[in-house]
């Protein structure tokens, strides 16, 4: 009975589990709360992580991309790291011949190639640059050529083997569909030294030898600046209107929810075609357009909260107390209301993000100079049968970005509202 | 019997029966429901086709300019604006679209061979809603079996791996899935047609009447056809359903769930009946009736991933039409259309509300 009195908390002092807690810093906090929140908490932890990356590659593309977005930096339609096509220098194996500086010089030295190919020309640039060489180290001497063209690359090859020629010069994509017909040959690296450092792109070019990775780290800016602005328009509108409606009541709020209804039921991606249509491509449109599609969304909840509020008892004291409407909307009941849009406003930057992307998909949301990852779907559709890597990176990019922001929202739903856990 | 009006039966006499039936058996403040709530889908066409009406007149580029080109003569656009009404006040063309719309003749398109738009839309919608349908049964079927089964095995790998399938699906671009399975199917098994409603060769043997194929080729006995159709419809149609299917097993597991800790499921089962008959014909029906309200605000995502799909399929349908005419700026169709989408989605959340009270007899307005 006395320890029960003890323990009774005065109303002046902290309970010891609350100051124990206090002890413990905020990162620990977060952790321990794994243990309520299980996998809820993994959800929200892992897509935080996930947002994080998004925001900060969104924030310092120009960081982290190899390339400029906008210029043709290799050859079209490379795949995922696939080296470009060199014309690469085919000799002997255990012969002395690793390159054409290795050519003895002013003799004419018979190099085969196939007809119709540019090797001819790269083996005569080559030699031409490696004679140029001789001369600055102040030696003489000319490389010399003798080009024998033959009707196929392995006619070509034959002639090496057969000792016609020294060397011949094709293609690498020719000599490795058909290298296994010639075992004594072997590939002696690129032809001209340029080339040898070729270098080649992580995710491939796209249909005007743009780099995809690049294209995909500004589209990520793109994607987040379009979801968050539109996200804050429209909470900006919605929520005032629906704290209005909600408080006021009668006519006002009657005529608002019948007018919010209907964009709401409405096909919401038909409504910003219709937009854009009429405003025309440019970010700042696109997001006008998005953002009246998610007004009604803030508006239904806020108004049903504030319907709620408006008869709870705390609102009554107020009001009784003289409190004036404006204090009432503002202080008691706006505070009250805010917890359960925040959680919303993780999912529907998410939902933003996806109808941004399906707008500039169809066409209509942005100009085709923006990096953006609707347009490179839809301008990569044209090639859905050359090249799968233009279709797959840009939409898996759009998912991870949803999916982090649904999930993050989602999370925060299950341990702010935990209504549905145990029960 | 125009195209246009035969759809709108086919859908509108089930819809019908439903009403009458709830007319002549149900209670009087379930009439006066029904009633209000017809009252209330007017209004909300009426707005959403103004929205559209005024927002389409500030379109930057005018029709006449781009039917005529820029070098036109004065008269001969003025000819133009007078044949299609554009040199009267806003206000008189407003009505006089409303009229339109209420008469179900909505004029000439502005371009190419200056069809009605009604016969360009009969030939339209049916292609979507023979996209649609296909892929609602799809999803509903689908939800409701995964999203049940996952709220048995509540808190089991079986569950987390559904709810873990029903955010990715949902996360993902409509578009993109389409791409990705036109890629794996089309081009790289070569198992189904890369796009299209039916075969260019098979297309000439079906005789349309409704311009649903399906409806058509049975009809007619035309098997090739049906085979036709319906092995192009696989692809378009499981792209839209599968990415509808997450929301609904989302919705019907959470709604299981719940009523699996009422008190009459636990009555039930404290009476010895099977688990079996428990989930499914005590929680599962009740789980049911939220899922049916979401249904109706689900055509609105609906309609829209349809106009993605058919973009990615090259299904001749609404949306693709929409977007066809927004790029050559022929807003008389624009506005049709989306005239067109809007009653669609009003009927549509009508019907749903009307099954939902009859479903749930707790429904008051």
């Amino acid at each position: 009975m006395a320890q029960d009195i003890e323990s009774t908390p005065d109303p002046g002092q902290v309970a010891d589990w609350e100051l124990e807690l206090q002890k413990v810093g905020f990162a620990r906090r977060i952790l321990m709360a794994r243990k309520w929140y299980r996998t809820d908490w993994w959800f929200v932890a892992i897509s935080t992580v996930m947002v994080v990356g998004f925001l900060i590659v969104a924030a310092v593309p120009q960081w982290l991309a190899a390339h400029d977005p906008l210029e043709q930096v290799g050859p079209r339609l490379l795949a995922p790291r696939e080296l470009p096509e060199q014309e690469i220098l085919v000799v002997p194996i255990g012969g002395t011949i690793a390159s054409i500086a290795d050519f003895e010089p002013d003799v004419r030295t018979p190099v085969a190639v196939a007809i119709d190919t540019p090797s001819s020309e790269a083996a005569r640039d080559e030699a031409e640059r490696v004679t140029d060489e001789i001369a600055a180290s102040g030696g003489e001497g000319r490389i010399r050529l003798q080009i024998e063209r033959r009707e196929t690359a392995e006619e070509a090859l034959a002639a090496v083997e057969t000792g016609e020629a020294v060397a011949a010069v094709i293609s690498s994509k020719t000599y490795e569909a058909i290298a296994a017909e010639f075992p004594t040959l072997k590939d002696s690296g690129a032809v001209s030294s340029a080339e040898q450092d070729a270098t080649s792109f992580p995710l491939g070019t796209n249909q005007v030898g743009q780099d995809v990775l690049s294209r995909l780290i500004w589209g990520a800016r793109i994607a987040i600046i379009i979801g968050f602005s539109a996200s804050i328009a429209s909470f900006v509108i919605g929520v005032p209107l629906g704290l209005l409606a909600g408080f006021v009541g009668g006519k006002i709020d009657r005529v608002m929810t019948l007018i919010m209804d209907s964009i709401y039921a409405f096909p919401g991606l038909i409504l910003a075609i219709a937009i854009t249509a009429v405003l025309g491509p440019s970010i700042f449109n696109i997001i006008v357009a998005i953002a009246v599609l998610y007004i009604p969304t803030y508006y239904r909840i806020v108004r049903g909260q504030t319907l709620q509020a408006r008869q709870a008892l705390y609102v009554e004291a107020a009001r009784s107390l003289g409190a004036k409407s404006k204090v009432i909307l503002t202080r008691y009941i706006f505070p009250n209301v805010i917890p359960s849009v925040a959680v919303i406003f993780s999912v529907n930057v998410a939902d933003a993000i996806l109808t941004g992307a399906g707008l500039s998909f169809l066409g209509l949301g942005l100009p085709l100079s923006i990096p953006d990852w609707g347009i490179d779907l839809a301008r990569g559709q044209e090639f859905i049968r050359s090249a799968w890597w233009l279709i797959t990176f840009p939409g898996l990019a759009v998912m991870s970005v949803v999916l982090a922001f649904t999930m993050m929202g989602e999370g925060l739903v299950e341990i702010f509202n935990p209504k549905l856990r145990e029960r | 019997m125009h195209p246009l009006l035969i759809v709108f039966l086919i859908f509108g006499i089930p819809a019908g029966v439903a009403l009458g039936w709830v007319f002549l058996r149900g209670s009087e403040s379930l009439r006066r429901y029904i009633l209000t709530r017809i009252a209330l889908t007017l209004p909300m066409v009426l707005i959403l086709i103004s929205v559209v009406f005024f927002v389409l007149r500030v379109m930057p580029g005018d029709v006449v300019s781009s039917t005529l080109g820029p070098k036109a003569s004065e008269a001969a656009r003025q000819n133009i604006m007078e044949a299609l009404g554009l040199d009267d006040p806003l206000i008189v063309q407003y009505f006089r679209f409303l009229g339109d719309v209420v008469t179900f003749d909505l004029g000439d398109s502005f371009i190419g061979a200056r069809r009605p738009i009604v016969d360009e839309l009969g030939e339209r919608l049916p292609a979507t809603l023979e996209l649609i349908t296909p892929a609602a049964i799809l999803a509903l079927g689908s939800g409701l079996l995964f999203g049940t089964y996952a709220a048995i095995r509540r808190k089991k790998p079986a569950d987390y791996s559904l709810r873990l399938y029903s955010v990715i699906i949902y996360s993902m671009p409509i578009f993109w899935l389409g791409l990705l399975l036109r890629l794996v199917f089309s081009v790289w098994l070569d198992w189904t047609p890369i796009a299209g409603r039916i075969d260019v060769v098979t297309n000439t043997t079906l005789v349309r009447t409704t311009n649903l194929l399906v409806v058509d080729s049975i009809l007619t006995g035309n098997w090739a056809a049906l085979r036709s159709v319906l092995h192009h419809m696989i692809l378009p149609a499981m792209t839209l359903g599968l990415v509808l299917s997450g929301v609904f097993i989302r919705l019907t597991r959470i709604n299981v769930i719940e009523t699996l800790q009422e008190d009459y499921v636990v009555a039930a089962r404290a009476r010895g009946i099977r688990e079996r008959v428990v989930t499914y014909s005590y929680a599962l029906k009740n789980a049911m009736i939220p899922v049916v309200t979401v249904m109706g605000l689900q055509v609105a995502i609906l309609l829209a991933g349809a106009v993605l799909t058919e973009t990615v399929f090259n299904w001749p349908g609404m949306g693709r039409y929409l977007i066809e005419r927004i790029s050559s700026r022929d807003f008389q169709a624009v506005q049709s259309t989306v005239a067109v989408f809007a009653l669609f989605v009003a009927i549509i959340s009508l019907a749903v509300d009307v099954i939902y009270s009859i479903l749930d007899p707790r429904v008051k307005y």
